[in-house]
């Protein structure tokens, strides 16, 4: 027998399933968000027509994919197919990608702590990472949303804060 | 000293500094396998006759006759692919880059086309597209003040479809640097000001933002110590040896500590008002180092007012009280800004507003400032600032900067 | 600033150091080309634990792994030669080693041997010429460290390898691999960080990039060691402790004088204590001796033990003594704190007389050896 075992490396199913199904679900509200919210309408707006941004983990997890079709801006699954990706986030690994969507670390956090890769161009993915605070601005309670961006939003409305959560939720939920 | 939940930190090149350290190149070259290299530079830096140098100190060791110095301004990729050639051509072994960040930079792309036998360097842009180690390379810095002879990025530009590529791996930082206080004794006062101010603000935007760390902090204290005590002193006395090879180390210390700390709203706006309006770099930083320390004061404060001992001494530290140590070093900075306009004749621009080009035309007109303060939106460095930035945001700094009036702490948005 | 004409340094290690730092591993190794990693470690020494969370952090990351946990401290050249085989046959692409001492100089001469392909692996000595980057190496140290896995050392057979090429490519330090170490293992990594840190900080070949590690090695070793030793469940200040040993093995990459590393190496050689327990021996006495003779720079020691208002406060004419009696007062609190777990002199630490000769034989003939057999005496107890 030799004195070196092959080990094969284990799983994570429950990291990687709490992980995709919060991909799925951000997804979905970066959908909801961009009808529901002019600042976010306008950030992507400002972007190509065909604009695809994708938001994944390392090597072959969990995966979403943000394009815009037609001017309207839709959460396409977890794979881009043939389109062409303008910005790719990659999480280094499974639990990285846990530590950012239980919102333990933000999106600016997580980059200075090196545990995202961005690919693309450095404009579209800045507009990417605007976009991302403020949908966890609509989808966290305050006390999580503040730790998560950098500065909590003051000057919003309550026709914003409220209304807009209201939407931006039940749009998620319905998918529409 | 604070350890962060997480961090990294990566300077694996080879320093090599003093009066006479080119004369090293030939003994680090052969350890290396290598005796035939291709010698990257500019018009300019070949003009000050600082290649000849270089070439004297490698003579009768190496082989020192293959120059290239048709680097442009603004790194381009067909001169990147023409060097690459001429590489291939002469069967060299290795690359010495002199001059500053331009050079640098197409000594990173041919290094990457002559190491992976790339016909499309696009293929190799994005972060992490290297997975070995390239030809060896040496940086000569013939500035004291980028630090690109310490960083792992290289941008390239491919004018013919307007396209800029950025490469980013640990794979493309230099295996050596070579510190010679030969290769900046000719620099005018005019440039190693601002050269110097650009080394100023690596260290001390390293010593704020987000990213920094134990190692990057350390680094960072010291360029800030280095360069503060002999930026003014190289300004008055270019032909200074020995303050000459402490700003060269101060400023590849800056280099170390920017590259794994990154920088934030200085850089952010700096790079915005020179893409804009053509302002050089290093000014730009001279004039928003101070703003970016005010904006960021109330999230850093402690880490301001620990420059303070760095950069003014014992005495000055001591007399000043612990709550007012930040605001200090900010008019430190400020002082220093104002030194070196007069030392320089005015050259040096304490800010925007004063900033004029050759024929005295004023380079940022006022009514350019939005413009600039929606292009910063788009630069990078936004991430690492402690604060967060939007376009409002930026527009009051720069109406401060263009002024020369210290900021409104008051104004600032806090997050 | 240095005073010879052309100084030089360098640290070719990446430092990665915090919260899931291991769990980046799979990444960082696509970036050095490799996939296929082989463990080198000691199941005796770092506990399955460690091996665990480590074979645990490469989860989902469809990665196969080697692992080899025999490592002693007899490893031997037979040793190296049978991985070698298994290593190039099973084609691995790089070694990750997992614990410190030991496990790290076996790991870098195996790197040697599998990176050079063609040698015998009993052929190998520290004169072979080592010209190029070797094979991907990591070292993920756990508690027991002796601060020179981040070197460019390898002490193995009764022999000294020193290439800046076997210093690893990356150093990964996760605070889950301080758990359940006790106050004397992470007091001797500590103290051994402190000793490599000081002897770098104040010798005459110091220049401001090497200053950099020495200085954060010092001020993390000042502000952390005390809480970790009373505390070795309080996994910041273990860590940090963590920290200033692989910093302190940058800095002794390129210090030249390095008696208080000689010293301890000697007695961790032949005797296998602790380095850094022989090093908090003789600190006080060597640095005693350079005081006296004005011979080092003691004063660049006081700005990263006492920090700026301390510092600040102190005329330079003081701050040499005052930095060794800051540093005297640091190790009797430790001493206070570890009791019978921290020797203070060779009686305390069981040093049978008839070791002694070949210790000092050991610290050589030379002036300096003569000299550290004086700081010997000084320590019998």
């Amino acid at each position: 027998m030799s004195i070196v075992k092959d080990i094969q490396s284990g799983r994570k199913p429950l990291k990687r399933a709490y992980v995709g199904i919060f991909l799925w679900f951000t997804g979905r509200a970066i959908q909801a968000t961009a009808r529901v919210d002019q600042e976010v309408k306008k950030e992507f707006d400002n972007l190509p027509d065909d604009f695809t941004f994708s938001l994944g983990c390392l090597p072959d997890g969990p995966c979403m994919v943000i394009g815009k079709e037609k001017g309207k801006v839709k959460y396409l699954g977890s794979n881009p197919g043939k389109r062409h990706v303008h910005v790719r986030l990659a999480i280094k690994s499974v639990d990285a990608a846990f530590l950012i969507l239980s919102f333990q670390e933000g999106t600016a956090v997580a980059t200075t702590r090196n545990r995202l890769i961005t690919d693309g161009e450095v404009p579209y993915a800045l507009a990417v990472i605007r976009i991302l605070d403020i949908v966890e601005v609509y989808l966290l309670p305050k006390i999580i949303a503040s730790l998560a961006v950098k500065r909590y939003p003051k000057g919003w409305s309550i026709g914003r804060k409220l209304g807009g959560r209201i939407g931006v939720y039940t749009r998620t939920l319905l998918g529409i | 000293m604070l350890l962060p939940d997480y961090y990294e930190f990566c300077c694996r090149v080879k320093i090599v500094a003093g009066h006479d350290a080119l004369e090293k190149i030939p003994d680090l070259l052969i350890e290396r396998g290598a005796k035939k290299p291709l010698i990257i530079t500019d018009k300019g830096v070949a003009g000050a006759g600082l290649i000849d140098i270089v070439t004297r100190a490698l003579r009768d060791r190496v082989f020192a006759d293959l120059i290239a110095d048709n680097v442009p301004p603004d790194s381009d990729l067909r001169v990147v692919n023409q060097l690459a050639g001429l590489y291939h051509d002469n069967a060299c072994d290795a690359i010495i880059a002199v001059g500053g960040g331009s050079v640098m930079d197409t000594a990173k792309g041919v290094n990457i086309v002559v190491s992976e036998n790339a016909t499309d360097l696009m293929a190799f842009s994005g972060v992490g597209a290297l997975k070995r180690p390239l030809k060896p390379l040496i940086a000569v810095p013939t500035t004291a003040g980028t630090g690109s002879e310490v960083t792992q990025v290289a941008v390239i530009k491919d004018h013919e479809k307007h396209l800029k590529m950025a490469f980013g791996s640990y794979f493309l930082l230099p295996d050596i640097s070579v510190l010679d206080s030969r290769m900046t004794m000719t620099m005018p006062p005019f440039i190693t000001a601002m050269t110097g101010m650009d080394a100023m603000s690596h260290a001390v935007e390293a010593y704020y933002c987000l990213q920094k760390n134990p190692l990057s902090d350390a680094h960072a204290l010291a360029a800030v110590n280095m360069i503060y005590q002999y930026l003014p002193i190289v300004a008055k006395n270019p032909a200074d040896q020995d303050a000459r090879l402490s700003m060269a180390v101060g400023a590849c210390l800056a280099g170390i500590a920017f590259s794994n700390s990154m920088v934030g709203l200085v850089h952010n706006l700096g790079h915005a008002t020179g893409s804009v309006c053509g302002v050089p770099h290093g000014m730009c930083m001279a004039i928003m180092l101070p703003y970016g320390l005010e904006y960021n004061m109330h999230k850093r404060e402690d880490a301001m007012a620990g420059l303070l001992l760095p950069m003014a001494g014992e005495a000055v530290y001591r007399d000043t009280p612990p709550a007012q140590r930040a605001a200090k070093v900010v008019s430190l900075i400020r002082q220093l800004n104002a030194d070196l306009n007069t030392i320089t004749g005015g050259r040096h621009a304490r800010f925007f507003q004063e900033v004029r080009d050759r024929d005295g035309k004023p380079m940022v007109p006022r009514e350019v400032l939005p413009e600039i303060a929606r292009a910063a939106l788009s630069d990078g460095a936004s991430i690492y600032n402690p604060e967060d930035t939007d376009y409002d945001d930026n527009l009051m700094v720069l109406e401060a900067a263009w002024e020369g009036k210290p900021l409104d702490r008051n104004k600032v948005k806090k997050g | 600033m240095n005073p010879a004409p052309v100084f030089t340094f360098t640290c070719p290690v990446k430092t990665n150091s915090g919260n899931k730092a291991l769990e980046h591993l799979p990444v960082e190794l696509a970036g050095l080309n490799a996939g296929n990693p082989l463990i080198i470690t000691s199941r005796k020494a770092v506990g399955q634990k460690a091996i665990q969370t480590l074979l645990d952090a490469f989860g989902d990351s469809g990665m196969t792994l080697g692992l080899f946990d025999g490592v002693t401290t007899t490893a031997n050249p037979d040793l190296i030669e049978h991985l070698k085989s298994i290593y190039l046959e099973k084609k691995y692409d790089a070694i990750i080693a997992l614990g410190g001492y030991g496990v790290v100089d076996a790991a870098k001469v195996l790197n040697l041997a599998v990176s050079l392909k063609t040698a015998d692996a009993h052929k190998l000595s520290p004169a072979t010429p080592i010209r190029g980057h070797l094979s991907p190496l990591v070292v993920v140290p756990t508690a027991a460290a002796s601060g020179l896995e981040t070197s460019k050392f390898a002490h193995f057979n009764h022999m000294i390898y020193s290439s800046e090429y076997l210093a690893p490519n990356l150093v990964v330090m996760d605070p889950r691999l301080t758990r359940g170490a006790d106050g004397k293992t992470i007091a001797a990594t500590g103290l051994a960080a402190l000793g490599r840190a000081v002897e770098a900080q104040i010798s005459a070949d110091h220049n401001p990039f090497r200053d950099a590690y020495s200085f954060a090695a010092i001020r993390f070793i000042k502000e952390n060691l005390p809480a970790a030793v009373k505390k070795p469940s309080d996994k910041k200040a273990s860590l940090a402790v963590l920290n200033a040993a692989s910093m302190s093995g940058c800095a002794a990459s390129d210090t030249k004088s390095a008696r208080l590393h000689k010293l301890g190496q000697v007695f961790y050689d032949i005797q296998h204590i602790p380095p850094g327990v022989i090093m908090a021996m003789c600190l006080p006495h060597v640095l005693g001796d350079d005081l006296k003779e004005g011979a080092c720079d003691l004063a660049a020691l006081l700005h990263p033990l006492v920090g700026d208002d301390e510092f600040a406060r102190t005329p330079a004419a003081k701050r040499a003594e005052t930095a060794l009696a800051v540093l005297g007062r640091f190790l009797s609190d430790l001493y206070g704190t570890l009791g019978k777990d921290l020797p203070r002199n060779l009686k305390e630490a069981c040093v049978p007389g008839y070791r002694m000769e070949d210790i000092l034989d050991g610290l050589g003939q030379d002036e300096e050896g003569r000299y550290l057999k004086t700081v010997v005496e000084r320590i019998t107890g």
